[in-house]
């Protein structure tokens, strides 16, 4: 356990996606032990969502929790299932030579960065779940949350995709010095949909930092975004899907609601409430 | 018994020094005591300041227990805002890649909000004196609220003293620095509001916590937006 804990410690402060870490291509990272770790961080979150329940006086409370610790990890890794495959195919569609293993371990330790932020943030929604009664606010604090760690971690996954296509790109053996100039010899081993310029920031690098400007044209920055939004949209309809995770005090508990509405009238309801 | 004064005289010594813009002031001493030092300036000032914002409706009979109460609150509140954000902004910054200048940032923090606590005991005795005078109990609120907004006034000036340090070194510090203002702001706005009273309505009985509007500040101060602009 506490290994994983040192190479979770390696990924968020950024050593494992260093630019000399990717230079074989792919990720050296086993992930297999993060994602326990990124379980263990999403029920600690579940556990301080369910302490809204607590401090509601309902009978119920401790079922709603256990409910919540279980679906919040569910919740990550079902989306990382569900978008996974078109990540896949979006990325060989730009040109990337990332195997489909290379994507998995990726996408596996950008959940694992949205769920530390998530559990760090823990306290606070904890804190707040047990001082207020107001059922809308609460649904929409931990809304904000986990757009905070969802953002976070597709943006550590956008610097990681980066650097490692850059690295598969760029021609691994340097030319041999020879009476010509060999600099010619070696332009079609580079992808010309990805022309590397290294951008070098100043001080230590963060994992959050470009350290490549791909230049890549337009459309693969906006097959990216897209499916950045894509996954956004995923998880918050897999968060409808799995509802409850706060449990409305007014309404009996339930493991899971029935098939109606959606997501994003689910939050509309909810500032309509707040604000009126 | 000589050591513990002396030491005590030392830590004042050095708080001093942090006050008049020495920033390294606690450079000498260990993390983890410099910390410890910290914590208990902020309580100990903070409890001073409490403790006569309780007095405001009197010392007799049980209004003694107001007066211990908020002595007790005042802390809380300046600990448990800092300890809530720390994990975040502990991620935060290691995602930011400044995770090396962690324990110096946490230190300058702590020290703005011991500079505080410190502004505010040294405000005591100017409330002391308001207490004494006034037997407007709102009027008082808004006194006691502005002690602390100048207080954090100055706080602030000691936040920038210290933190520019790490700015100059690198930017990204000046982000990490916003981020921890807002969040400390969200969170101590709710705790300040959960923990009341800190004055205790004159002629009430004293309990620790208000038992009727124990709730989230921000819907409150939303619906008496609501009501004073659209409730005609």
């Amino acid at each position: 356990m506490l290994i994983w804990l040192k190479h979770l410690d390696r990924v968020i402060r950024g050593e494992a996606i260093r630019p000399s870490a990717l230079r074989s291509g792919d990720l050296e990272q086993p992930v297999g032990g993060l994602a326990v770790i990124g379980i263990l961080l999403g029920a600690l979150y579940g556990l301080c969502m369910g302490v809204f329940g607590l401090f509601q006086h309902s009978h119920t409370a401790l079922l709603q929790m256990i409910s919540t610790i279980v679906k919040v990890p569910v919740l990550f890794f079902m989306t990382l299932a569900v978008t996974f495959p078109s990540l896949y195919v979006f990325n060989a569609l730009v040109g990337s030579r990332l195997s489909m293993l290379s994507v998995l371990r990726v996408l596996v330790i950008s959940l694992a960065v949205m769920l530390t932020v998530l559990a760090s943030l823990g306290p606070i929604v904890a804190f707040f779940s047990a001082s207020t009664t107001s059922y809308p606010f609460m649904l929409l604090l931990n809304v904000l949350v986990f757009t905070i760690a969802g953002l976070l971690g597709l943006r550590y996954m956008r610097v990681t995709l980066q650097r490692l296509t850059a690295a598969v790109a760029m021609p691994v053996v340097p030319p041999l010095p020879t009476e010509f100039p060999a600099t010619d010899q070696f332009a079609d081993a580079v992808d010309p949909m990805a022309t590397v310029e290294s951008v070098r920031p100043a001080g230590p690098v963060g994992p959050l930092q470009p350290t490549v400007q791909l230049r890549q044209n337009r459309d693969v920055q906006r097959v990216f975004q897209i499916w950045m939004v894509v996954f956004g949209l995923v998880g918050g309809q897999m968060a409808w899907v799995l509802r409850p995770f706060l449990g409305n005090p007014a309404i009996h508990f339930a493991w899971l609601r029935g098939r109606e509405s959606n997501f994003f009238e689910g939050v509309l309801q909810a500032l309509h409430r707040l604000f009126s | 018994m000589l050591n513990y004064w002396d030491r005590l005289y030392a830590l004042l010594a050095r708080m001093e020094a942090l006050l008049r813009g020495e920033t390294l002031a606690f450079k000498a001493v260990p993390a983890r005591r410099a910390l410890s030092q910290l914590v208990v300036v902020i309580g100990g000032f903070g409890a001073l300041y409490g403790g006569v914002m309780g007095s405001f409706g009197g010392v007799e009979g049980d209004r003694i227990l107001q007066i211990c109460y908020s002595a007790i609150k005042v802390p809380i509140l300046l600990l448990g805002v800092f300890a809530l954000g720390l994990p975040s902004f502990y991620v935060f910054n290691t995602l930011m890649g400044v995770r090396e200048d962690f324990s110096k940032a946490v230190r300058a923090l702590m020290a703005s909000q011991a500079g505080l606590a410190i502004l505010l005991a040294s405000l005591a005795p100017l409330t002391l004196g308001w207490n004494i005078t006034s037997l407007d109990y709102p009027m008082t609120i808004l006194f006691n609220g502005a002690m602390f907004g100048l207080a954090t006034g100055g706080g602030q000036i000691l936040l920038r003293r210290h933190y520019r340090e790490l700015i100059e070194r690198d930017p990204r510090h000046l982000i990490l620095l916003r981020i921890w203002g807002l969040q400390y702001g969200f969170v101590g706005i709710q705790l300040g509001w959960n923990l009341r009273p800190f004055i205790g309505t004159p002629g009430h009985a004293v309990s620790f916590f208000r038992a009727d509007t124990w709730g989230n500040a921000y819907v409150f101060l939303f619906q008496m937006l609501h009501d004073m602009f659209l409730k005609k």
